[in-house]
């Protein structure tokens, strides 16, 4: 008989796989049994928040950059009025350019009413203004930095200093996997070699958490997770037999965690086979590709990236994150110069697709526990910033986020920016607002998620955070 | 204009509502003061005041009056009125929330609690204030004695090892651990075998498994011979170093936007890595990290160990906006590192608030912070090794003065001096060059870029080095005494240590001059430009935009003088006339601007100047002569030599004679040997260096503020007071004759503080300062790392918040020993790696795992995953792989073969492998890694492509053996045992199936071995510390 022939059979796997990725009931079984080791070996366990929350999981559609207020979502019709002149009082040392301020600038584009609620929404989203009914909007978005790697870690970990757990990662620390052939937490980042967002990689980093929760960077480029294919000159027999070997030897230990890390080859195994799978978007019919825009060449790019995210989700992936745009100035949302074909070029790119994004999810009833996140890391003046054809500098002051699905009020808008929107005024909503308000929909009280660390407590809010109330349902 | 103000935000007020009171009220109260004065008064008292009213309010919560107690603490309400179940004082108190009250007692007992909720439903009401004077408080903490009786606080305790006549204990340190299991009813493990003995010990000491032939050589000697070799290999450094750069949080680059490298800071890993080795005391070795420039500028050991304050993330671009916050935030990242990695005191956390937990204010933060406030990153250059320089110089001046004598010995014989004055009547005019051109005296030559050096040669020649930057600009300066100079010549020289021997230092050897600038200095702010009319070279690319005219044309940095299309790796001239003749005034100097800026990086990299007042000098290379020459030759016409001219005309006399030759030849060999110093760029943290360029230098950051403020709730816009460096209160430890720490620098000492001289000296003073609770951690940091657990749980956490020690007689004494063995870290190691507790086997068993299951006590030695990097140097070194270079630059080369310890740390590309095995990110202090098994581990064994290079390498190695050798010699490589026979049947089954599958490959038994020498690699039992 083949020694290895049962090896990999579903009873054996659902009898030994545990460690990383495992699933809810499979995990709870194996700690019954006292099989699993403790949290140090299985740091990925599924974990119950404080409560039910109304979303199971998250996609991030990061506008990087710093999305204009003015130019998007937020109607300033007084802006317009006040266009071409100087704004008394104003601190020239706002945005990042201290030295070429130039007057208030209406915005290059028209505004139009959509959906039920009315929303006016920019022309830039043709097709996303379609789905305004089911978004949120937060106009009164604020933040602590005018730069933007500091600005981009205040929106990723709540504190515009480097170091610190993204939202990803507390939110993996705190749920554990669902998933158990793919990462928890996965980040896509423009694939149009237009680089990194600012800070890189830290970003999504996992901070002073052990660096399982760090998030999972999809390579643009190539095979997206590294050593996920079998090696080129293996068939799936020797390897097996390489596996069966490898357990033979390791024989039947005492200690949990050596156990565990058995257990771990065998799960490693499916993985392989199971991820590749997820990421070939290529499986999908022809209309969904359609729906995304995959295969419109200003848009195909990030089109591939929202149905990736959907088919993440779909397997059970908790967070996704998706950067638009890549580094700064020309390459991404952060119009210093021409914020006309900036956020008209930036808007085709992704109009489109996370148009295609929302109708998929709902129509799949993913929506309503798929929280959608839509933002940058701040806004920008409503200014200009003097240029050939005119820009617009940083705001920390002022920005509009919307959320949709996983538990949010569709058609609403909460807080207001002042009348020309430069700062937020009405009902402001901090960084660490939002952040509790993500944490909420997921279950948490972001007051209790907390990691000891040098002798502190941290929390991903710190010592701030309201959850924003009013725009869930 | 019409001008528009700023709008006013609109704030919604929201309304507040009274709460109504119920009609009872009165009685209520009655019955809660009651209540109050029975068992609540007490209790608060007891059990809370101290920390919450009188001596402090932690978490901002003050409960000696109903009114302040209403009034809650930072983290919001304590108790609700409304709601007396949902208070959160009770969920403290009882245990349902952290930090359980009273922290580090006993809970309160049942009834107290209860007391306390029916207290609160009826309103909490108190008879009167808990304290009398309330005003006389102060509003800050105050450190007290009764904080100093915390156990890490206190002087280290006097304990001997409690009496044993167990065989089991071998040295003190067993008999402390025994008697801690005695009395938790466990038994230690009995030693492990020889050959996990022997693994063990190298995997611990020294990171690499024992190759078959140092396994063989351990089997045959004492333990405490393999561990004294062991401590004494190279390697020792490498395994242990990577230990403390954890807890440094050691990186190589800025992090944030750009993360731009840190190209100078590995000199700080290589301090490490040799402090560890030589055994260096671990006193010196804090006091070189936090003033290594002040107590011995002159070691390059104590400079490169400065490395450790500045190794921190800092932003690489900043808006106005931010400077003086990110310059805060370093600060906080200097403090709050030396804090926790020799203290292990979280002083970070008090940079808001009074710490909430242990005993330090915000003042005394804000005074340890203060010690670092001119402390900036620089980069310098260093002797390296300034002993080994001092003594070959010594050695070269000797030999050389010998032969220079040789030579003048000959040079004043009477018959040499005599032909040399025939020589001068006769030959001397026709002998000596008649060259057009004179060299100009070089008095300083400089380029516009920091990287790039210029020096001048024997030959007058200008030779460039560093790295080339896109453009720049030569600034030479010179005089001449020539009058009514007509030409001005500029050589274009080659060297063989150029790209394609230059004369330009671009990579296809070109330069390209973009403009040239000849100016007449009068004064600095008088500098009068000459006018070129006409250029010739000997060579140029092209006629137009290449040309030698366009060097001096209109157009300054777009066009200009190139070689290339013939002219690379030939020596060049280009000749410019100058529209009037010149002569110098006395005191004026001759001033050029060489340009290169029309294509990146073609500056030239050897060149001379000269001048010429002839009608007609010849467009050509070479032929220079010196102005003491010109000068000499005109004085042979007159006949009249002063000693000075026949000393710059004796050469040119003795280049004829044979044996003068063989003499200066001898004396020019021994000058190009001259020993030069090994100066290397080293990045230091220091003061009144230069600072490190910074991307945000052009909008005026200043790098540091001369003052640092004490800061309400850390907020640079709300500064309270300047704040004096200082020490922490808590950690002085007779307040009464506290001495001074503080150092005054030398008196001919300008450029630090030497406040972190002070510093150095308070955190390593023994007797008085921080030096108990520093070898605490220590000791204790070392224990960690040779258990898998240190003897406290918490190494970065030694304040109230950590974890209590499991063998707080045996850290003490441990601390105590090292203290008085000159803290001496090698002798600690010894003691560890000799006791029966470390040679333990490591074998579990139920019924002790049930008492102990975290083996706190040391029932058994903890099996433990290998770190990232020592698993990926296990492999290189059974594969036979490791190149064991030492120090120097790192790579991020993930194929590179030294140790991981070399891995570049750059922190926006940390290195896969090393991540996946949880190496921490180089952010902030690490005391403890977490140890974790997930898939992706696996899949790297399975599916790596360096790990499968590896393998067949092993493979490789062994190929030629017959298949049962070559499995017990991948045993005795991997595992550092033979197989046992089932293993051996296994294995070989395995090789003969998987080779059987690959057989239309050729070499299929070597597929099969590879594929088995990565099974060896998976097993646990080659990740695992036995």
């Amino acid at each position: 008989m083949n020694p290895y022939s049962d090896l990999f059979s579903r009873r054996d796997l659902l009898q030994r796989a545990g460690a990383g990725f495992g699933s809810v009931g499979l995990a709870s079984m194996l700690a019954q049994e006292g099989l699993l080791a403790k949290d140090a070996s299985d740091p990925l366990a599924p974990k119950k928040a404080h409560f039910d929350g109304k979303a199971k999981s998250v996609i991030w559609l990061f506008i990087n950059g710093g999305p204009s207020q003015v130019d998007t979502w937020d109607y300033k019709p007084e802006l317009a009025k006040v266009d071409g002149q100087e704004l008394e009082g104003f601190d020239k040392e706002t945005g990042f350019f201290s030295k070429s301020v130039g007057p208030l600038m209406k915005s290059p584009f028209e505004f139009a009413p959509r959906g039920e609620c009315g929303k006016m929404v920019s022309s830039i989203f043709p097709k996303l203004g379609e789905h305004v009914d089911k978004m949120a909007f937060i106009h009164s978005g604020h933040t602590e930095s005018n730069n933007h790697s500091p600005a981009l870690f205040m929106m990723n970990s709540g504190q515009p200093r480097m170091g610190l757990p993204c939202v990803g990662s507390w939110v993996t620390y705190g749920l554990g996997s669902e998933s158990r052939d793919l990462p928890a937490f996965v980040v896509m980042s423009d694939p149009l070699d237009r680089g990194l967002p600012k800070g890189s990689a830290a970003n999504w980093g996992a901070g002073f958490l052990p660096s399982v929760y760090q998030g999972t960077w999809l390579k643009p480029k190539g095979a997206p997770i590294d050593n996920l294919s079998r090696p080129g000159h293996m068939n799936i027999e020797q390897q097996q037999r390489q596996l069966a070997l490898m357990k033979k030897l390791n024989g039947s230990p005492v200690d949990a965690e050596l156990e565990a890390r058995i257990k771990s080859f065998e799960l490693a195994y499916r993985m392989q086979n199971a991820a590749p799978e997820a990421f070939d978007i290529d499986r999908e019919p022809e209309h969904i590709k359609k729906l995304y825009g995959v295969g419109e060449k200003h848009c195909d790019h990030f089109a591939r990236q929202c149905l990736t995210a959907r088919r993440m989700v779909e397997r059970g992936v908790r967070f996704v994150q998706i950067y638009s745009g890549g580094m700064e100035n020309q390459r991404s949302w952060d119009g210093h110069s021409d914020i006309k074909g900036n956020h008209s070029q930036f808007a085709g790119e992704s109009d489109t697709p996370i148009a295609g994004l929302l109708e998929d999810l709902e129509q799949r009833g993913l929506l309503k526990d798929t929280l959608v996140i839509w933002g940058g890391e701040f806004g920008r003046l409503p200014l200009s910033q003097k240029s050939k054809k005119p820009g617009r500098d940083h705001n920390p002051h002022c920005f509009t986020t919307w959320m949709a699905g996983g538990g949010i009020k569709g058609g609403v808008s909460y807080g207001e920016s002042d009348e020309i929107g430069h700062h937020a005024a009405v009902d402001k909503a901090h960084v660490n607002d939002i952040h509790a308000t993500i944490l909420h929909q997921l279950g948490f009280d972001h007051k209790k998620l907390t990691y000891e660390y040098n002798g502190r407590r941290f929390r991903l809010t710190d010592v701030g955070g309201n959850v924003i109330k009013p725009i869930l349902t | 204009m019409r001008k528009l103000f700023l709008l006013l935000s609109i704030f919604v007020s929201s309304a507040i509502t009274a709460q109504e009171l119920p009609t009872s009220h009165a009685e209520r109260m009655k019955a809660g003061t009651g209540l109050f004065q029975k068992s609540i008064r007490p209790a608060l008292i007891e059990s809370c005041l101290k920390c919450h009213g009188d001596e402090k309010i932690r978490s901002g919560l003050d409960i000696s009056s109903r009114e302040l107690l209403l009034k809650g603490g930072d983290t919001g309400d304590a108790i609700d009125l409304a709601k007396p179940e949902n208070s959160f004082l009770l969920a403290l108190i009882k245990h349902e929330e952290e930090p359980e009250m009273p922290p580090k007692k006993d809970k309160l007992s049942n009834p107290l609690i209860a007391d306390f909720q029916k207290w609160i439903e009826l309103g909490a009401p108190y008879d009167k204030p808990l304290l009398e004077k309330k005003t006389d408080r102060p509003e800050e903490m105050r450190v007290t004695d009764s904080d100093r009786e915390f156990w890490s606080f206190k002087p280290l305790a006097l304990d001997t090892p409690p009496a044993g006549d167990d065989d089991w204990a071998r040295t003190e340190i067993d008999q402390f651990v025994l008697a801690t299991l005695d009395k938790n009813k466990l038994a230690p493990n009995p030693p492990a075998s020889e050959h996990a003995r022997i693994r063990r010990a190298y995997l611990d000491v020294i990171g690499l498994p024992p190759t078959p032939e140092q396994l063989k050589a351990a089997l045959a000697m004492p333990h405490a011979d393999l561990v004294d070799q062991l401590l004494a290999s190279p390697h020792y450094g490498e395994r242990w170093a990577r230990h403390w750069l954890d807890a440094a949080r050691f990186g190589e680059s800025h992090g944030f936007e750009q993360d731009y490298d840190r190209k100078f800071a590995y000199h700080y890993r290589d301090f490490v890595i040799k402090a560890l080795n030589a055994d260096m005391p671990w006193n010196q070795f804090v006091r070189y990290q936090l003033a290594g420039d002040e107590i011995a500028p002159d070691d390059p050991l104590a400079m490169m160990a400065t490395g450790f304050l500045g190794a921190g993330v800092f932003p690489t671009q900043l808006t106005e906006k931010e400077f003086e916050s990110a310059r805060y935030d370093e600060l906080d990242d200097m403090a709050a590192t030396t804090g926790t990695a020799m203290l292990g005191l979280t002083i970070g956390c008090a940079r808001c608030h009074d710490h909430k937990f242990d005993p330090i204010p915000v003042k005394d933060y804000y005074r340890f912070a203060s010690t670092f406030t001119k402390t900036i990153r620089s980069e310098i250059d260093i002797e390296l090794d300034p002993d080994g320089y001092r003594k070959a110089s010594e050695t070269w001046e000797t030999g050389h003065s010998k032969l220079v004598s040789k030579k003048s010995v000959y040079e004043s014989k009477p018959e040499v001096i005599k032909a040399f004055n025939e020589w001068t009547k006769t030959d001397a005019a026709t002998m000596v060059s008649e060259s057009d051109w004179t060299m100009l005296n070089v008095t300083g030559a400089e380029s516009s870029q920091r990287a790039t050096t210029l020096t001048q040669q024997d030959d007058g020649a200008i030779f460039a080095t560093g790295k080339t930057p896109a453009k720049e600009t030569y600034l030479v300066k010179t005089n001449t005494q020539l009058k009514d100079i007509q030409f001005v010549r500029i050589e274009a020289l080659t060297d063989l240590s150029m790209k394609r021997n230059g004369p330009g230092r671009a990579g296809n050897g070109n330069f390209a001059l973009s403009n040239l600038k000849v100016l007449v200095v009068e004064a600095e702010d008088k500098k009068q430009p000459l006018k070129i009319v006409s250029a010739e070279a000997t060579h140029q690319q092209n006629t137009q935009n290449l040309s030698v005219a366009s060097a001096f044309d209109s157009n300054v940095d777009a066009t200009g003088w190139a070689v290339d299309a013939g002219g690379i790796g030939i020596d060049q001239a280009a000749v410019f006339k100058l529209e009037k003749p010149l002569t110098l005034k006395s005191g004026n100097s001759l001033n050029f601007e060489l340009r290169f800026a029309n294509n990146g990086q073609h500056s030239l990299g050897k060149f001379r100047l000269s001048v010429s007042a002839a009608e007609n000098p010849a467009v050509a290379v070479g032929g220079g002569k010196s102005e003491a020459l010109t000068e000499a030759q005109a004085a042979l016409l007159t006949g009249v030599l002063t000693p000075e001219h026949r000393k710059t005309l004796f050469p040119h006399f003795a280049k004829s004679d044979a044996k003068w030759n063989k003499f200066d030849a001898v004396v020019r060999e021994s000058l190009a040997a001259k020993p030069q110093p090994d100066m290397t760029k080293v990045q230091v943290t220091s003061e009144g260096f230069p600072p490190t360029k910074h991307h945000a230098d052009g909008r005026g950051f200043p790098h540091f503020y001369p003052e640092t403020h004490l800061l309400n709730r850390g907020d640079p816009n709300q500064k309270l007071a300047v704040s004096e460096p200082g020490f922490l209160q808590v950690l002085m430890r007779n307040d009464k004759s506290t001495p001074d720490w503080r150092e005054a620098p030398p008196s001919n000492w300008k450029r630090t503080t030497y406040h972190r001289h002070g510093l150095a000296n308070w955190i390593t003073d023994a007797e008085n300062g921080a030096g108990h609770l520093l070898a605490r951690v220590a000791v204790n940091r070392i224990w960690h790392h040779h258990f898998g657990r240190g003897i406290v749980a918490t190494p970065n956490d030694f304040g109230l918040q950590g974890t209590l020690p499991s063998h707080p007689e045996l850290l003490d004494y441990l601390a105590r020993r090292f203290i008085a063995n000159g803290w001496n870290i090698k002798a600690l190691h010894r003691d560890i790696l000799l006791s029966s507790t470390w040679q333990q086997s490591s074998a579990s068993s139920p019924e002790k795992a049930t008492i102990d299951p975290d083996n706190q006590f040391l029932w058994r030695f903890t099996p433990r995953r290998l770190e990232a990097e020592i698993v990926r140097d296990s492999i290189l070194s059974a594969a036979g792989q490791l190149d064991t270079t030492m120090y120097g630059p790192g790579t991020l080369n993930e194929s590179q073969q030294r140790r991981s310890v070399y891995f570049m740390i750059k922190r926006s590309r940390l290195v896969p492998m090393m991540q996946i095995f949880d190496q921490p990110e180089p952010l902030a202090s690490q005391g403890s890694r977490p140890s974790t098994t997930i898939a992706p581990q696996a899949l790297l064994f399975m599916n790596n492509a360096e790990v499968i290079k590896w393998a067949r390498l092993l493979a490789a190695e062994v190929a030629a053996k017959n298949p049962d050798d070559a499995i017990r010699e991948l045993y005795l490589r991997t595992v550092s045992r033979g197989p046992n026979e089932e293993e051996l049947q296994n294995n070989r089954e395995f090789i003969a199936a998987q080779s059987a599958s690959y057989n239309s490959v050729k070499n299929s038994q070597q597929l099969a071995l590879a594929d088995l020498c990565q099974v060896l690699f998976s097993l646990n039992e080659f990740v695992y510390l036995p």
